[in-house]
């Protein structure tokens, strides 16, 4: 206040904060937003938003393709289709453990990993081995003309079958 | 000193004539090795040209060997198709060989982990600062402990069928207990074991067991895995 | 005799000149003080002590494990850029460079050998190197943080081989490399998202290709740079380097 012998500089009371503490207070502030706003901009655009991966969802054919009992693996797409007396599914190739392709051999009935030794049944679950989760089932169903589709995004649960 | 100490560099002087001076050191400004200090040599020359000399014999040995032993080019990639075996480079095969027991997340993620960590600690612990012996009291509380210790990893290893690492464990684990039962030896490779404190014994351990688990990841690996005799 | 007496003349003429002398400004290295500026009033060598312990030089008190591990990177460095003239990361362009460089590229089959070979090199020693350290108690106070800088560059060092192995994109890179990929995704809440960065996208394809590419020839070595030069640097502030008697 004009007139107040007052020092220059100093505020008065406990929590009095300068100027000076102020103003860097709001730089640090302003800067540490900056800083965070960056990375997230930089994250962003590290992160793709459009794949040129090939699509996920593709047809096989009609399910008398199939013999009954059988598991046939389609190498394109790394799936194995598998009839039974009950129904269709469509298992992932791709070995949970580590990412290897499976190969099924039919002398054992079982689905075998080359990587590490695993083991799979043909409903996926899994026989021996380190890995540490039975192979995916893939959403199948029934397309126009009576066409099997399989989507390999979506995961279905492992009682799950398509009867034909 | 007797003069006042002046720290004029010869700003005054000629810019075309050298500095007087180089630089001032004040006492006690940088950390100092507490070694003996010993004889010193000039950097230049001396250690300029003993690296030169070693950068011209390492490259020697390179240029040798790279015109006799080819880089491996196998097929196009094809992402349909594993190769069987499918291996890492060879500095991650311990890794690989640990993963054939243990979940991915301990053996992949969670020990890797640690032991950069245990890396980095390292110097931050005052036992590994002070050098001491392990068995220089032979106290049998910290017997205790390296037996109980030693119990449990060997039980953990076993359950998970783990021989290659139990394997190197209990042969330095045994290594480690004969100072404190023959700490009156005349045996010099005894006396050498009894004077080696616990970060030795330590460092010891991990490279037997990453030692091991390279070489058998590398040698006695063949498809899916499987245990196989190199010189079949 | 003769020649050399008249080389030596017309060098001695050279270094009298204004040029010369405004480049070199030093003058022969002879006495304490042009020795002491050689190492000091350089760019590159300042990095360096002006004077090391006799003991230190020695081979058998480092094997020069350190400094081999350093020229390595160099030798690396070099090679790696000179391949770099002949190599596309491009999916279908990759493999087929590589066999470029293997069949038709003069010398190119003994640069990549090179390469290859002090790469691999290059891990052993820096291992060895940082085994060496710990038994001659090289961590030790005041040189602590200069081991924390040392793990790092281990760390850089197996992530520059990492990434340096799928760019061949042959099944030895692209299997060694889907493993390793697949470990990363095992890390609980941001190890998809890491690996998903990484490769850009779900899939091994081009996007990886090209990011491992980018990591391998820029961000690494530039990481791997100024760790060197601050690892370097906290040898000469440290006071020089350790030998095993220091702490025994």
């Amino acid at each position: 206040m004009p007139g107040e012998p007052n020092a220059p500089g100093k505020p008065e009371g406990k929590n009095a904060v300068t100027r000076r503490d102020f103003f860097n207070e709001i730089a640090g502030g302003a800067l540490t937003i900056a800083g965070l706003g960056a990375a997230v901009v930089t994250v962003k655009y590290a992160s793709p938003n459009v794949l040129f991966e090939p699509p996920t969802t593709f047809l096989a054919g009609s399910p008398d393709d199939y013999p009954v009992n059988s598991v046939t693996y389609l190498q394109d797409q790394q799936v194995y289709i598998v009839r039974t007396d009950k129904g269709m599914w469509a298992l992932s190739a791709v070995c949970t453990h580590l990412g290897c392709i499976t190969q099924w051999k039919p002398e054992s009935d079982q689905i075998a990993c080359p990587c590490h030794g695993s083991k799979f049944a043909r409903t996926g679950k899994v026989e021996a081995g380190p890995a540490p989760r039975p192979l995916p089932h893939f959403a199948m169903g029934l397309g126009e003309d009576g066409v099997l589709v399989v989507d390999k995004l979506e995961v279905v649960k492992q009682t799950e079958i398509l009867k034909v | 000193m007797s003069e006042k100490k002046s720290y004029d560099a010869g700003l005054g002087s000629d810019a075309l004539r050298q500095p007087r001076r180089i630089v001032f050191i004040t006492r006690n400004t940088s950390a100092k090795v507490k070694g003996e200090v010993g004889p010193q040599l000039m950097s230049f020359p001396h250690v300029i040209l003993r690296e030169t000399i070693a950068f011209q014999v390492l490259a020697i040995v390179l240029v040798v060997l790279a015109l006799f032993w080819d880089a491996p080019l196998e097929q196009l990639a094809n992402p349909l198709l594993t190769p069987n075996p499918a291996k890492a480079p060879w500095y991650f095969l311990g890794l690989q060989e640990l993963l054939h027991y243990f979940p991915p997340l301990v053996a992949g993620v969670l020990l890797p982990t640690l032991v950069v960590l245990a890396l980095v600690v390292i110097p931050y612990f005052d036992v590994n600062i002070e050098g001491e012996p392990l068995w220089a009291h032979r106290s049998r509380r910290r017997l205790q402990i390296y037996v109980g210790a030693f119990a449990v990893l060997s039980v953990l290893f076993a359950i998970y069928d783990a021989w290659t690492v139990l394997a190197p464990t209990a042969l330095v684990g045994a290594l480690g207990l004969i100072p404190y039962f023959k700490s009156t030896s005349n045996s010099r490779f005894q006396k050498f074991l009894g004077s080696r404190p616990l970060p030795w014994w330590l460092m010891t351990w991990f490279i037997a067991v990453a030692l091991t688990l390279t070489v058998v990841g590398t040698f006695f690996r063949g498809p899916g895995w499987s245990w196989v005799w190199p010189w079949r | 005799m003769a020649t050399t007496a008249w080389t030596h003349q017309r060098l001695e003429q050279l270094r009298q000149t204004r040029v010369w002398r405004s480049i070199f400004r030093r003058g022969p290295a002879r006495t304490n003080r042009t020795l002491s500026l050689a190492v000091f009033g350089n760019l590159g060598l300042h990095v360096l002590p002006v004077k090391v312990r006799e003991k230190s030089l020695s081979v058998r008190a480092t094997y020069y494990l350190g400094s081999i591990s350093f020229f390595l990177f160099v030798v690396l460095t070099i090679t790696g850029i000179l391949l770099m003239f002949y190599y596309h990361p491009a999916v279908p362009d990759a493999y087929r460079d590589m066999k470029d460089l293997v069949y038709v590229v003069s010398n190119g089959v003994f640069l990549r050998n090179l390469h290859r070979l002090a790469a691999q090199a290059m891990v052993v020693a820096v291992f060895w190197h940082m085994f060496h350290v710990f038994y001659r108690g090289g961590y030790k106070p005041p040189h602590e943080f200069n081991w924390v800088i040392g793990v790092g560059l281990l760390m850089v060092t197996l992530f520059l081989s990492y990434t340096g192995y799928l760019l061949p994109w042959d099944q030895l890179a692209f299997w060694a490399i889907t493993v390793g990929t697949n470990i990363i995704s095992y890390v609980p809440v941001l190890g998809r998202p890491i690996r998903f960065l990484l490769l850009g996208g779900h899939i091994i394809g081009q996007n990886a290709l090209l990011r491992f590419y980018v990591l391998h020839c820029v961000i690494l070595p530039l990481a791997a740079v100024v760790l060197i030069a601050m690892h370097f640097w906290r040898i000469q502030k440290d006071g020089g380097l350790t030998v095993r008697d220091d702490h025994e």
